[in-house]
């Protein structure tokens, strides 16, 4: 199918999402998309695949052009969305899976026998020989039920396939077979959308490239244009220092956390220290053990070895709780779903933790107490709006995040290391810079340790002292941010890129 | 505070408990309807009745507030009435000494539930539905055949009055106010709501997410035992089987009706208290207008859900209120 999108924008709100966005994908082409975070580019995915309504601009697929598309609409027309976490039905099977809602039947019954039949073609179609149509899908490995999930969105006569960041969660030779599969769709006439963070592969896989910064198509090329120069160059282009540095740390007093040899199930040996004051970022693609290492470090994930000290005092964090006491805060990446509360007021939100430390005899909230450290706190990263009683989730993405730094670092906490999860995680770029200023800020005024889960070089170069770069849940290089360049961290991470990716763990694990 | 924003308050509190004027509607179209409402018999019946309510729907209000539901409250009142029952039987025990080993055998239950639901991690509704059935044969079996004439002494606890009111209205009085100012003004109050917004962001924020619970549990036990030694006495007979069967769905609808969100977070005892009212006026209203039984749960029924519909819409009210007053404090810090 031939695609054609033309100034594509979607608004929410005062947000702008997509901005004049124009892309082509003929048929057989594949197409990769770039970007950071937060770039638009799952927003595009969506005005295609029919979950979002674009506020202007049209979408032409082959001969049709549509102002927007529903999921229905989208699936007819041919669409297949790919998407990160695979929309599979883990405890049916894999010709179950191919099938649904387009069960063979026979007086109203399923003819297992022909759907098995059908699905071992279909998966044959794919090159995918080795999968047994009658395994449920939740017991074969994560590539293979990408593999089902392909198979199933072919066998609808899928014509444009969107790819969500597909290798994520892949082994090298799983990638390598997608990668295949890729190229010989495409020379079906199928064309591709492949989104990726990945340069290697969109170096070996495309035929075409663009790259999305702040809402915007900003760069497209194709063919012997992609290099990888000019793909970092895209990605991180614009970015000017227009950032103060973070003031310089304490070096020399005990660091506010020394991490020796730590290690959990996929992760470590780590060590790594960090001074008072001091900013560190643990930079990597996603699977790469950074998440993991903050959520053992805060007890959320089991440790196997290593001792983790806070102001040179040994702190055993087997719970969050524990943790916190210990003087060890986390800011969760996923801030509606592990953060926020978002129906009750800014004040609830900012004091949860430290209420009981403020309460008269431990019992009686002082709501006086509570009020004047929400009002320091919020006067001091410069909350907007400054209402304690307003719900949290009526903030601004931004704002939001300040409250919940406020809940880790104020009068009446004892944070002494602040761990934050990719802190800028669906911000705009106006409040980004808030928030840099308030994590900077927090690290000089407080002297507190920071840690920050990032995979954007440019978040590195704002806001940190010191780069740790992780693959495969170990720290494999460290480097000084006031001596390298966001090109050069771009680099050091794709140049480290892992031979096998640790898959996360399931969910249950955690706690 | 300056009028205008008396007046903001109010109308909050209005639009956060709207079902406040439809009782007080409700209960003046009675009285010019009947000419009956306002008699201090009746009134007085509506608070007895209500007071039993009460006193079972704290807890029930606090789980459900922190996302968990208590089904086998009522078949703990039947349990908790019979064991005060049996050391009353023929006033020959002790009241005192009924009244504690009541509110004993309820928090049994309720530790009972507590460990399965906080600590193996089961879902509260099934849990608590296996108990409701298991609680009430237990009940039955000890004692198959109701006792009864508990004495005066035992008697004052349902039918005693303090000042002219019923004993049991001021001890659920009593006992609303202490939950009100610990929902509001503990820390262990404000978490109970934090776990029933977002279990996991508590959870990372060191709420004790799993201890807090646990007491409500056992808080929800103790405190049915002890309405069930209010009832029995009251009655002054204990059938094992009849009493409180169904309570624990008069207890929901009377919570359900004052605000009290069925999935967690939200609610107030102020709510409760115009919840369980609203839930005696009405039925009484349906009997002095000379509605019969069957039209009367029928009545009830629909009062039931036009209740959550309007508690539905005043949600989407108060969305528009709190993002309206986002976006004025927005345009404020703007223009400073």
């Amino acid at each position: 199918m031939s695609v054609a999108v033309r100034g594509l924008t979607k608004r929410y709100g005062a947000t702008v999402a997509l901005d004049d966005v124009t892309l082509d994908i003929p048929d057989g082409e594949v197409h990769a998309l770039l970007g950071h975070n937060g770039a638009g580019k799952s927003t595009l995915i969506k005005c295609l695949g029919g979950g979002v309504h674009p506020t202007s601009g049209t979408i032409q697929l082959d001969d049709r052009e549509y102002s927007g598309l529903t999921p229905r609409e989208s699936i007819a027309a041919g669409v297949a969305v790919i998407y990160q976490h695979l929309s599979v039905l883990e405890n049916l099977t894999v010709a179950e899976n191919l099938f649904i809602g387009q069960e063979r039947t026979r007086a109203g019954l399923i003819r297992r026998a022909q759907q098995r039949e059908l699905a071992r073609e279909a998966l044959a179609n794919i090159g995918a020989h080795g999968i047994d149509p009658d395994m449920k899908l939740g017991a074969i490995p994560i590539g293979q039920r990408q593999m089902v999930e392909i198979a199933k969105v072919l066998q609808r006569d899928a014509r444009l396939l969107i790819l969500d960041e597909p290798t994520a969660a892949l082994s090298r030779a799983e990638a390598e077979r997608l990668g295949e599969l890729v190229r010989e769709l495409a020379g079906r006439g199928i064309a591709i959308l492949y989104v990726t963070h990945l340069l290697g592969e969109v170096l070996a896989l495309a035929d075409a490239a663009t790259v999305m910064r702040n809402g915007r198509a900003v760069w497209s090329a194709r063919g012997d244009e992609i290099t990888k120069e000019s793909l970092v160059a895209a990605i991180s282009d614009g970015h000017g220092a227009t950032n103060d540095p973070p003031a310089p740390p304490r070096i020399g007093d005990t660091p506010a956390l020394a991490v020796r040899g730590l290690t959990g199930p996929g992760l470590g040996p780590i060590d790594v220290s960090v001074a008072a004051g001091e900013i560190v970022a643990c930079y990597g693609l996603i699977g790469s053990g950074r998440t993991r290492f903050f959520n053992t470090l805060f007890g959320r994930m089991p440790r196997t070895s290593g001792t983790v000290s806070v102001d040179g005092v040994p702190r055993d964090a087997t719970s969050p709780a524990r943790a916190l006491k210990g003087g060890i805060a986390l800011v969760p990446g996923d801030r509606a779903r592990e953060g926020l509360f978002a129906t009750l007021s800014a004040l609830d939100n900012t004091a949860v933790s430290s209420m009981s430390k403020l309460a008269k005899g431990g019992v009686l909230r002082s709501l006086v107490a509570e009020r004047s450290v929400f009002d320091r706190v919020a006067t001091w990263l410069d909350l907007k709006p400054m209402s304690p009683s307003l719900p949290a989730g009526r903030f601004s993405g931004g704002n939001q995040q300040k409250i919940l730094l406020g809940r880790w670092v104020n009068d009446a906490a004892r944070t002494r290391v602040l761990l934050l999860d990719d802190p800028t995680q669906g911000v705009d770029v106006g409040a980004r810079k808030d928030i840099y200023d308030a994590v900077k800020r927090l690290a000089a005024d407080r002297g507190v340790g920071v840690l920050v889960a990032t995979n954007e070089p440019e978040e590195v170069m704002d806001l940190a002292h010191r780069c740790l770069i992780f693959s495969r849940g170990s720290v494999v290089q460290e480097i000084d941010v006031s001596e390298t360049t966001a090109d050069g961290l771009l680099s050091a991470v794709h140049s480290t890129a892992p031979e096998t990716r640790i898959i996360d763990l399931p969910e249950g694990t955690l706690r | 505070m300056n009028p205008n924003r008396i007046m903001t308050s109010l109308v909050e509190g209005i639009v956060r408990t709207p079902l406040l004027i439809i009782l007080i509607v409700l209960v003046l179209g009675v009285q010019l309807a009947t000419d009956s409402f306002f008699g201090w018999q009746n009134i007085r019946g509506i608070l007895q009745d209500s007071a039993v309510i009460a006193i079972v729907a704290i807890p029930v209000a606090m789980l459900l507030i922190a996302g968990y539901i208590d089904l086998s409250v009522g078949s703990t009142l039947a349990l908790g009435g019979v064991v005060a029952s049996l050391v009353m039987d023929k006033a020959a025990g002790d009241p005192g000494l009924a009244v504690v080993l009541a509110i004993l055998a309820g928090g049994v239950v309720g530790l009972l539930n507590a460990f399965v639901v906080t600590v193996l991690g089961l879902n509260s509704f099934i849990t608590t539905l296996g108990t409701l059935t298991a609680v009430r044969g237990i009940a039955q079996l000890l004692s198959p055949t109701p006792r009864n004439n508990f004495g005066d002494q035992f008697g004052l606890l349902g039918v005693g009055t303090l000042a002219g009111i019923p004993l049991s209205v001021w001890i659920a009085a009593v006992l609303l106010v202490i939950a009100g100012l610990f929902l509001a003004f503990t820390p262990a109050g404000r978490h109970v709501y934090a776990i029933g917004v977002n279990r996991e962001a508590a959870y990372l924020s060191g709420v004790r997410v799993r201890a807090l619970p646990f007491w409500l549990f056992i808080l929800s036990g103790a405190m049915a035992g002890f309405a069930g030694t209010i009832v029995v006495a009251r009655l002054n007979s204990a059938p094992a089987g009849q009493i409180g069967a169904g309570f624990e769905l008069i207890v929901l609808t009377a919570v359900l009706l004052g605000g009290v969100a069925l999935t967690g977070g939200e609610g107030t005892i102020f709510g409760v208290v115009v919840g369980v009212l609203f839930y005696g006026a009405l039925n009484n209203s349906l009997v002095l207008l000379g509605v019969t039984t069957f039209w009367q749960a029928v009545a009830s029924g629909l009062a039931l859900i036009a209740a959550i519909g309007l508690s539905a819409l005043t949600h989407v009210v108060r969305g528009r209120m709190a993002a309206e007053k986002a976006r004025r404090l927005a345009e404020l810090a703007k223009a400073a």
